[in-house]
């Protein structure tokens, strides 16, 4: 390992520390960016793009859902297989890549931290095992706590203390970092087939999700919570729903952050900009969405935005893959999670040739365009639900480049020069906005500019990307290009990328969040209530259900004390 | 014309173990261009190694071609671990005189395949034109897809002159197959279109078939979930006439199965 | 003497995670609950192997640990088709180093699958699965369906922890609050106890599917009036309950996936759980019998890509089984060696697969003695996962377990050994100047 480390004659984006282009020097001592260094080893980007490590908010690469859809795909895995190096492990897959893979491909973009947004917190073992085998990268993960009967129980009591006291729990036996939501309340309902919208009370349960959301958006803000909650709300890939989706902006609103950020983090919403009352009149509403998100500051939201071509998709959302497996009468899995959540998996073909799919192709990109203040809004594909996450360089350069938009909108379905705003958006991304959308706004999003992601600020990860690109490059298929194979990519202070080629892969770290209840008594009580479940209704027991510590072997951890 | 002939050597599979070679680097779109010396050196797999054409066959060469089309490759020796013969081929001839390895024929394009014998699974797997010929039995999957695929074989023509394992033209989509002896369970199961004739008997053929054609005309063993529509004359033979799978739903319910009146 | 509690079965799928036992003297000395008997005696433990041995003329001598991993790994690395198989009776740990081996040499890396649920791998990767956890019935499915296999017998914690006799959030009755129905080529201990059962001739399982499915979908017209011995009405009985529950849930044994139609039986019987979810709720799941069967399935595929069956041969995964499972490669007599772990395929493989596995060097690395040891070359004793060394299994429902390690011992693990054979087989590489 190197190190020490100076990069430089690079054109520096570094977003948080106010970099906009500017040739810097960027110097790293054991791991960490440094004022200057004494005996390093030079990397020469003369006249090349310099940005921190790339950050992803929202990509399902790990667990039980995302195996299982690797399982029923070998027709996948046998796209895009590379044979072992002697650095590199054998490679599988194009949508769902084994994890050896997804580290590599994610480092070659320049990435250096992913969000895995969705883990069933029964599962949550499964999740961390894969991240011990995905190199390079630093990782996180969400447990999912919305459609958990304990929470259920404590929404409908009203008892916000405990449901505090029960995520607290909940993310430190998961060793996860916040709180997830997916589709709050419809995803239990889909243990009996069926589905809730915002507003529908439960019969089981008697609550509604608007609650549900208000009571965890609370609860999380009780303690100083890196993120806000990470929300996949109710209704998703319906026509007309975003009507649905901007009452759901409204539920949230009034709750105090307990930090610099949103309350709520809406993600995928290119999924829940619908317009329209069936496929036939389906049409994008993304303006009215972007509308709401430039108006309020409680909200943040990342895009989900629509690769064309084959993909897998996959979420808790038991319901919603149901209903596209109806769809298309391809393979389909579920699995419903006791007491917890669910997921559902079914392959899906994005065709330019479609309609609905050019419409909702656009509708990713519009919320990128008609959102002004990039900070709000972070580039995802869902991966791999809109797409697979190496679409990412194709994105960056659509963003950029208003003629390559147009090529393509001339190319798919003509459906959307009347359902879609698109075509007459003239915006192009910067580089600096596109150092945000992808690194500096994420790291903010996620809480984690304050641990070393996201910027190149001294002390500071050394996590850096270059990109063999002039600032001045206006080609889309050179951005392209760059953006998919770095010059370097410098992880930790290590070069585990050279030309585009993977030259070492170290393994990464886990970060943890451990939210700090401070009522004995009333964690006291909710645990005694947990035991109850896990003695009546749980297949395993309450000991054998936290994640152990051999599973993050490289851990980081940050204390989330309660909120002052 | 040019022909190229590559006999499996003795000692290649004279050990304890059989250790499978594969030939998709030996179609004629391959060695076209080559002379002897070039085939030699080109490399097939011969378990986790890659070795010399040359040193796991005997290799002659005998006139010229001006285009892979007029290459005709001939495969002799013990191939019943040859594996991959004609494999993703686009034109020409391969002929193998013996029983064959499985996925001969694979993903093949265009050109031709006779085999003089038997052909283990998965000959034709994606077949995409062109034609093969097995003149033994095949063995399961005969044109079926690869695992997970929704399409089999979608083009070309394939006549086998004795027996046919399970799930023939599984995901089948196009294309022909004639089986001239008897097929196993489930032949065109889940098949999207083409044309399965099988001059044998069938059992359970066109399970959760939603398009194309099956023709037998010998005894069935049937499924219960298809629906006799009536009674049909195809080139002056009669044949009952089933519409199915209607385990697949009517909508999808668009096969069509002919069973020859006894 | 201590009382351990939460301690989990290494044995069956069922992983049973609730199970107290007695250590005195570093020992397992009594099972106090939670374990059924076969359980229990697996917990208790038997004769183990003592020492690692190699082969000399033909007879079994004892040496050390580094002997033995030493042969091992030359005789690997030299292979041209090596075959690396069992994997399911061990955890998660020992599967990871054991697909890096794999990829090292060029080999084929299998589990026990391929002699039992990898049809049901198969099946799933044709049409999907619609599943859940085990809580997620225990909790909700007011109908059980059994077919082709006999919890009664085999899995009696199965039925008592998690389905037809447990009890539940939804069903606070128990079995009274639910239905049983059995399709087997047998009356069996558990067809006795269902409200249903319909006995099938062999073979005839893909029949019987389509017809139930032919009802659901709606045309009960043209089934015929009898489908593999089952009388018509019998089939729309079983439709009707599937349409009438609020939760079925079918498992399925090794009756379906051994039987004519093989995997296509389980495409078929999924098939038939998606046309019952048009009316309700349904789930569908293969009882797995080892008990990390799956959870080698699990690592081999996020590591892989692959479930099991996969070949190396080329540097890349090449999964197809039918053609890379350790029962094709034997039986077509194409290795060249073979390292078998926490397993006995002298005992569950075909004839032609034993003969030629008797005829090619033999690595075996298990706790005990089995048909297998008997002709091995070279015998590397193991310490006993969940009893004496801790690691991942995964659940038949894919719930992940951590087994626990309940009394020390001086055997290396599973893990560890594997471990060491893979850094000589790189150091033999190295040398070689690959
Ligand atoms: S049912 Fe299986 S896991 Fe449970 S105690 Fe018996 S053998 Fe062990």
């Amino acid at each position: 390992m190197v190190e020490e480390l100076r990069i430089k004659n690079g054109v520096v984006y570094d977003p948080i520390n106010g970099v906009n282009g500017e040739r810097r020097e960027i110097c790293i001592r054991d791991g960490k960016i440094v004022e200057d260094v004494m005996n390093p080893k030079v990397i020469d980007a003369e006249g090349k793009v310099v940005m921190p490590g790339g950050v992803d908010v929202h990509a399902h690469i790990a667990g039980g859902k995302v195996n299982s859809g690797r399982i029923f795909r070998p027709e996948d895995e046998r796209r895009g297989r590379e044979p072992k190096t002697k650095v590199c492990r054998s490679q599988s897959g194009y949508s769902v890549p084994n994890t050896f893979t997804t580290g590599y491909r994610y480092a070659k973009m320049g990435y250096t931290f992913v969000m895995e947004p969705a883990m069933p917190p029964l599962l949550a073992r499964h999740t961390h095992e894969e991240f011990i085998d995905i190199p390079i990268l630093d990782k996180a993960a969400l447990p999912l706590i919305d459609n958990n009967w304990m929470t259920f129980d404590y929404v409908k009591s009203g008892d916000s203390e405990k449901l505090a006291a029960y995520i607290a729990w909940m993310i430190k036996a998961t060793k996860g970092y916040g709180v997830k939501l997916v589709n709050p309340g419809g995803t239990d309902a889909w243990g009996w087939a069926k589905n809730q919208g915002l507003n529908d009370e439960s019969e089981d349960w008697g609550i509604t999700p608007a609650e549900i959301i208000r009571a965890l958006a609370e609860a999380n803000e009780k303690f100083e919570m890196p993120h806000a909650i990470h929300l996949h709300q109710n209704n998703l890939g319906h026509p007309g729903n975003f009507e649905m989706t901007l009452e759901t902006y409204d539920v949230t609103e009034g709750v105090k952050a307990s930090k610099d950020r949103s309350v709520t983090h809406l993600t995928h919403q290119q999924f829940f900009s619908y317009g329209g009352t069936s496929w036939k009149d389906f049409e994008s509403q993304a303006k009215a969405i972007a509308e709401y998100v430039n108006k309020n500051e409680h909200v943040s939201i990342d895009t989900g935005t629509v690769i064309l071509g084959d993909t897998t998709t996959m979420t808790a959302d038991g319901p919603m893959e149901y209903s596209l497996y109806q769809i298309t009468g391809r393979k389909w899995t579920n699995c419903d999670v006791e007491l917890e959540t669910g997921a559902g998996i079914t392959p899906f073909l994005y065709s330019g040739k479609v309609g609905v799919h050019s419409i909702q192709w656009t509708i990713g990109l519009e919320l990128m365009l008609l959102v002004k203040d990039p900070w709000k809004v972070a580039l995802t594909t869902d991966h791999p639900n809109a797409g697979p996450f190496i679409g990412y360089p194709i994105v960056i350069s659509t963003l950029m480049s208003k003629k390559r938009r147009d090529e393509v909108l001339s190319e798919i379905h003509s459906a959307v020069y009347d359902k879609s705003e698109l075509p007459s958006i003239d915006r192009e991304y910067d580089l600096n906005e596109i150092a945000i959308i992808t690194r500096a706004g994420t790291a903010k999003i996620l809480g984690l500019q304050e641990h070393g992601k996201g910027h190149l600020g001294v002390g500071a990860d050394g996590d850096v990307a270059i990109y063999d690109i002039s600032p001045e490059e206006r080609d889309a298929g050179k951005i392209q290009r760059a953006f998919m194979n770095t010059k370097y990519t410098i992880k930790g202070g290590q070069i585990v990328v050279k030309d585009g080629e993977v030259v070492a892969a170290p393994e990464g770290r886990t970060f943890l969040v451990e939210p700090i209840f401070e009522d004995e008594e009333i964690y006291k009580e909710m645990l005694s209530d947990l035991e109850t479940k896990f003695r009546d209704y749980y297949s395993v027991t309450m000991r054998n259900y936290p994640v152990q510590d051999a599973y993050t072997p490289h851990p980081y951890v940050i204390k989330a004390p309660m909120a002052k | 014309m040019q022909m190229i002939k590559l006999m499996v050597k003795d000692d290649v599979m004279s050990g304890v173990a059989k250790i499978p070679i594969e030939v998709d680097s030996l179609t004629p779109d391959n060695l076209f261009g080559k002379n002897e010396a070039e085939i030699k050196a080109v490399k097939v797999w011969w378990g986790n190694r890659q070795e010399n054409t040359g040193d796991l066959f005997e290799v002659s060469v005998d006139g010229a071609a001006g285009s892979a089309d007029e290459v005709k490759i001939v495969f002799e020796g013990d191939l019943t671990r040859v594996k991959h013969i004609g494999d993703g081929m686009k034109a020409g001839e391969i002929e193998a005189h013996g029983d064959v390895d499985m996925h001969c024929g694979a993903v093949m394009e265009g050109g031709r395949v006779t085999v003089k014998g038997n052909a283990d699974c998965w000959a034709g797997r994606e077949m995409r034109g062109g034609e093969l010929v097995i003149e033994g039995d095949a063995a399961d999957n005969l044109c079926a897809m690869y695992r997970g695929e929704m399409t089999g074989m979608t083009g070309g023509k394939v006549t086998v002159g004795g027996n046919a394992g399970e799930c023939v033209g599984q995901y089948m989509a196009g294309g022909e197959i004639v089986i001239k002896g008897n097929a196993d369970v489930l032949a065109g199961y889940a098949m999207r279109g083409g044309r399965i004739v099988i001059e044998g008997d069938a059992a359970i053929p066109g399970a959760d078939m939603i398009k194309g054609e099956i023709i037998v005309k010998g005894d069935v063993e049937m499924l219960p979930s298809f629906k006799y529509i009536g009674v049909e004359t195809i080139e002056a033979e009669t044949y009952d006439k089933y519409i199915g799978d209607y385990a697949m739903g009517e909508k999808k319910a668009k096969g069509t199965l002919y069973v020859r009146k006894k | 003497m201590t009382v351990v509690t939460d301690v989990v079965c290494p044995l069956c799928g069922s992983v049973c995670d609730d199970i107290e036992v007695e250590v005195e003297e570093n020992k397992i000395t009594k099972v106090i609950k939670g374990a059924c008997a076969v359980g229990k005696s697996k917990l208790q433990g038997h004769e183990r192997i003592k020492s690692p041995m190699i082969r000399v003329n033909g007879v079994l001598k004892e040496c050390s640990y580094d002997e033995a991993i030493k042969k091992a790994a030359e005789l690997l690395a030299k292979a041209r088709r090596p075959l690396l198989y069992g994997w399911s009776s061990t955890v998660c740990e020992a599967d990871k180093v054991g697909i890096a081996l794999a990829e090292e040499i060029g080999g084929v890396v299998d589990n026990t699958a391929s002699v039992c649920h990898g049809p049901s791998v198969l099946a799933i990767q044709d049409v999907g699965i619609p599943c859940c956890t085990l809580g997620q019935i225990k909790n909700r499915a007011d109908l059980v369906i059994y077919w082709g296999s006999n919890p009664a017998n085999a899995h009696m914690n199965h039925m008592k922890r998690y389905s037809y006799i447990s009890k539940g959030y939804f069903l606070p009755g128990g079995k009274k609050d639910k239905k049983l129905a059995v399709v087997d080529v047998r009356e069996t201990s558990t067809s006795k106890m269902a409200e249903l059962f319909a006995q099938i001739e062999p073979g005839k399982d893909f029949l019987l599917f389509s017809a139930v499915r032919a009802v659901l979908m709606g045309y009960e017209d043209i089934v015929p009036d009898e489908v593999g011995g089952i009388p018509k009405e019998k089939i729309v009985t079983l439709a009707n309950m599937i349409k009438e529950s609020r939760f079925f849930i079918t498992f399925f044994g090794m009756g379906v996936t051994q039987s004519r139609c093989r995997q296509n039986n389980i495409v078929n019987a999924i098939q038939t759980t998606r046309a019952g979810h048009l009316h309700t709720k349904g789930a569908i799941m293969p009882m797995r019998g080892h008990y990390n069967v799956n959870g080698f399935n699990q690592v081999c595929t996020w590591e892989t890509g692959y479930p099991f069956a996969v070949d190396f041969s080329r540097g890349f995964a090449w999964y197809n089984p039918g053609e890379t499972a350790s029962t094709d490669l034997l039986g077509r007599g194409e290795c060249d060696v073979a390292l078998i772990i926490a397993s006995d395929p002298a005992s569950h493989f075909p004839a032609d697969a034993v003969k030629h596995l008797a005829r090619i060097p033999v690595i075996i690395i298990d706790p005990y003695h089995n048909p297998t040891t008997e002709f091995a070359d070279i015998v590397i004793p193991s310490a006993i996962c969940g009893i004496e060394a801790e690691g991942s299994v995964y659940r038949m429902d894919n719930v992940p377990i951590r087994v626990r390690k309940v009394v020390n011992t001086d055997y290396m693990s599973d893990e560890e050994i594997v471990e060491r054979i893979l850094e000589e087989v790189r150091a033999i590489k190295e040398k070689e100047g690959e």
